[in-house]
């Protein structure tokens, strides 16, 4: 009941800001980056706009985008949940499971490749994606747009944002443009890189110094987002009888059997399980388990191997991923009021 | 960043359509049936060739089309987890005329050689282990041992070499030489806590102010992420660094008569976009940047040196064809640049 009574409050409030806009044009939105990010490239056919951001995260948030209406994009990336979803595999419509962790959206926008084996490039070309993908949300994009166009809300709003009627590219490029908003910075990491010496606790120093050096981490989790959009082989499922090839479907390529994207380690204190196929519940087994040196195989990447840190380099470790790593300013959203 | 790259490479592309037709590029096979060819050096004052038969194990002098091996025996290791390459002796250059400073690609990390040979003479040869002198950077507690040197560069009585070990800095290292052996070998500029991205592969000196130039290989998985990024020689400070939109870039070299800057993208995933590029200035949004327009197309290019005739020497590896070997030396005529 709460619910409906804030829809309704919202849509007016909505309608109020796509009146002033229709007056003021769509200004290019100004994007503020955290302390420690990189400057985001903004493909130049998708500008952000305030209007085009709202639009998106209203879209990102509406279960009518399923199937059945029971399942949004935030079901499975949910704010409240690291934007991942807290389930080894997580649920479609219907119950559904498929064979892969929900990966966090956090700072997505860095990335090129999308998805744990890089089948889809940039944002734009991952979003719709999920929306059709029959054991995910189950929605063709023919009903899409009949469904959105039905919506008077969003049929106002795409005209106001994108000139034209509700339509599946334009609902890609509105996801992505939110999604460009969710980022993650300004971690005690990045106050202490910026000088700050005080940022992170001893412990946490301490295993800054274990992850950029004697553990290799950094060889893989690199740069400022802690990934370095590459795919590696570290042996994740190797110890069962079919492991996930990954990168290989896509590229037949002998060397990416078993390689995965690296993934992001910012707010990584919020995003389990972990690993590609969720098998991980702590990051305490994770580090045990490069400490050992993986599971081997043949491809298995030449930056995995026995690391013998002491017990203390592997509690300050964890406590750098824990502490370092996550952010005051972590991308809280709420639910937004969605359009009738 | 990918689409750029697209755009990108299909507008260069088109230039070079029309550029190639009214200046065409001349090359010729100076010697095939090679295995894995991974360095190539001249020699100063005779013109000789030299290149580094990397699979096969030996440093081979081109004499009469032929290549002769004249320092034999190297280790030999396996890189890369399919496509799988044999790989020995790496990087090749000449300190002054009588000696030639070998980069080591045969060893494990740590336990790799920079070595420093006298020049065997015309119809002699002599085993690997015969240097004057030899370096390796081995591990520290902290920090993992070095190998797979390969790229050198020599400047005065420094030596410049790209390393492949510690994949957390991304080392350029530098030896030193004094009274005609090494006398110094460290770890020198951590390229990837400078840039950001894997593994510093292509080297050399910019020939007007002494810089370092590195070709930033990036990941092999990922298309167009190679960087060219400019370095003090003095003090391993970045001076600049610029997004070129090649894949994998395993040389740098200047035709220093012209001062233009030429490099090699061997591109891993997609070989037969691989090939020779021009590199020069331009403004990319507004900002200081590179363009690289292609010269010609090669299979997966390895090394390169430009001789003083504007010709550049260029190892591939090739494709195999029944039992012939895919490595190839090639001559090419760089286009005039006016
Ligand atoms: C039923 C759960 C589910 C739903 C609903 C869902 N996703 Fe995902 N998402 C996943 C899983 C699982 C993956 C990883 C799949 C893979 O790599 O094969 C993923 C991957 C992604 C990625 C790639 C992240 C990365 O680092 O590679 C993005 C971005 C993303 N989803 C956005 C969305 C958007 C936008 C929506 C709504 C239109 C959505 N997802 C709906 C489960 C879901
Ligand atoms: C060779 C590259 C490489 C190195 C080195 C490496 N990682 Fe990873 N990391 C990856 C890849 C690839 C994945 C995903 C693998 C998969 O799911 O199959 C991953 C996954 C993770 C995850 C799970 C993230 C998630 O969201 O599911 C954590 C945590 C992690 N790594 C921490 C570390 C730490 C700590 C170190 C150093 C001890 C380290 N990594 C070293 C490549 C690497």
């Amino acid at each position: 009941m709460k619910f409906k009574l804030n829809m309704g409050a919202g849509v007016f409030t909505g309608l109020l800001v796509i009146l002033a806009i229709g007056a003021m044009g769509n200004d290019d939105f100004k994007l503020e980056i955290p302390k420690g990010l990189k400057k985001l490239k903004i493909p130049r056919d998708n500008r952000l706009t305030l209007e085009k951001i709202q639009l998106g995260k209203q879209l990102y948030f509406d279960k009518r985008l399923s199937k059945d209406q029971t399942i949004s994009c935030a079901s499975c990336h949910d704010p409240n949940k690291g934007w991942s979803n807290g389930e080894t595999f997580a649920t479609g419509i219907d119950g559904q499971k498929g064979g892969r962790n929900s990966p966090t959206i956090i700072n997505s926008g860095y990335q090129v490749f999308q998805f744990w084996d890089g089948r889809a490039l940039h944002l734009e070309g991952q979003a719709l994606g999920p929306i059709q993908n029959p054991i995910e949300m189950g929605l063709s994009l023919d009903e899409l747009e009949k469904r959105l166009n039905g919506i008077e809300g969003y049929v106002l709003q795409f005209k106001n944002v994108f000139g034209n009627k509700p339509n599946s590219g334009d609902v890609a490029k509105a996801i992505a443009a939110f999604e460009r908003t969710v980022l993650s910075g300004n971690s005690p990491y990045d106050q202490y890189k910026d000088g700050d010496t005080k940022a992170l606790s001893e412990a946490a120093e301490r295993g800054r110094r274990v992850f950029f050096n004697k553990a290799q981490c950094s060889a893989c989790h690199a740069g400022s987002n802690f990934t370095d959009g590459a795919f590696h082989n570290i042996g994740i499922g190797f110890d069962g009888s079919s492991p996930d090839l990954g990168r290989f479907v896509e590229t037949q390529v002998e060397g990416d059997k078993g390689s995965f994207k690296t993934p992001t380690l910012r707010e990584i204190a919020r995003s389990g399980p972990y690993m590609h196929d969720g098998s991980f519940k702590t990051l305490e087994a994770i580090v045990d388990y490069y400490n050992k040196g993986g599971n081997a195989n043949p491809q298995l990447d030449e930056e995995i191997f026995e690391l013998n840190l002491t017990d203390q380099q592997k509690k300050d470790l964890i406590v750098f991923l824990k502490e370092g790593l996550s952010s005051a300013n972590y991308p809280t959203v709420d639910p937004p009021a969605l359009p009738k | 960043m990918q689409k750029l790259t697209c755009l990108f490479s299909l507008f260069t592309f088109m230039i070079v359509g029309s550029w190639v037709a009214a200046n065409e590029v001349v090359s010729e096979t100076v010697v095939s049936g090679l295995n894995n060819p991974c360095g190539v050096a001249i020699q100063p004052k005779t013109g000789h060739v030299f290149v580094a038969n990397s699979g096969a194990g030996t440093i081979c002098r081109i004499e009469n089309g032929k290549a002769v091996p004249v320092i034999t025996d190297f280790p030999i290791d396996v890189y890369g987890k399919g496509p799988k390459y044999n790989i020995g002796p790496l990087g090749l250059a000449f300190y002054g005329d009588g000696h030639l400073v070998v980069g080591g690609g045969g060893y494990k990390d740590g336990e790799e050689l920079l070595r420093l040979y006298e020049v065997p003479a015309v119809g002699s040869s002599i085993k690997a282990d015969a240097m004057v002198s030899s370096m390796k950077l081995a591990p520290t507690e902290e920090i993992k041992g070095e190998g797979n040197f390969y790229a050198v560069a020599v400047a005065g009585d420094s030596v410049f070499v790209s390393c492949n070990g510690d994949d957390t800095k991304g080392w350029v290292s530098k030896a030193t030489i004094k009274d005609g052996k090494f006398s110094g070998y460290a770890r020198n500029i951590a390229t990837k806590e400078a840039v950001e991205v894997d593994a510093p592969v292509g080297l050399t000196i910019d020939p007007k102010n002494g810089h370092i130039v590195v070709g930033q290989m990036g990941e092999i998985t990922v298309p167009g992420d190679g960087l060219l990024t400019f370095y003090s020689a003095g003090n391993g400070e970045m001076l600049a660094n610029f997004e070129t939109g090649l894949s994998d870039i395993t040389s740098v070299a200047y035709d220093t008569k012209s001062y233009q800057m030429y490099a090699l993208d061997f591109n891993w995933i997609d070989t037969k976009a691989g090939g020779l590029y021009h590199l020069t200035k331009a403004t990319v949004d507004g900002e200081p940047g590179v363009e690289c327009t292609k010269v010609m197309a090669l299979d997966k290019a390895t090394a390169m040196v430009i001789a003083s005739d504007g010709h550049a020497y260029v190892t591939v590896i090739g494709t195999a064809e029944g039992d012939q070997l895919g490595g190839k030396l090639l001559k090419i005529k760089l286009p005039e640049i006016e």
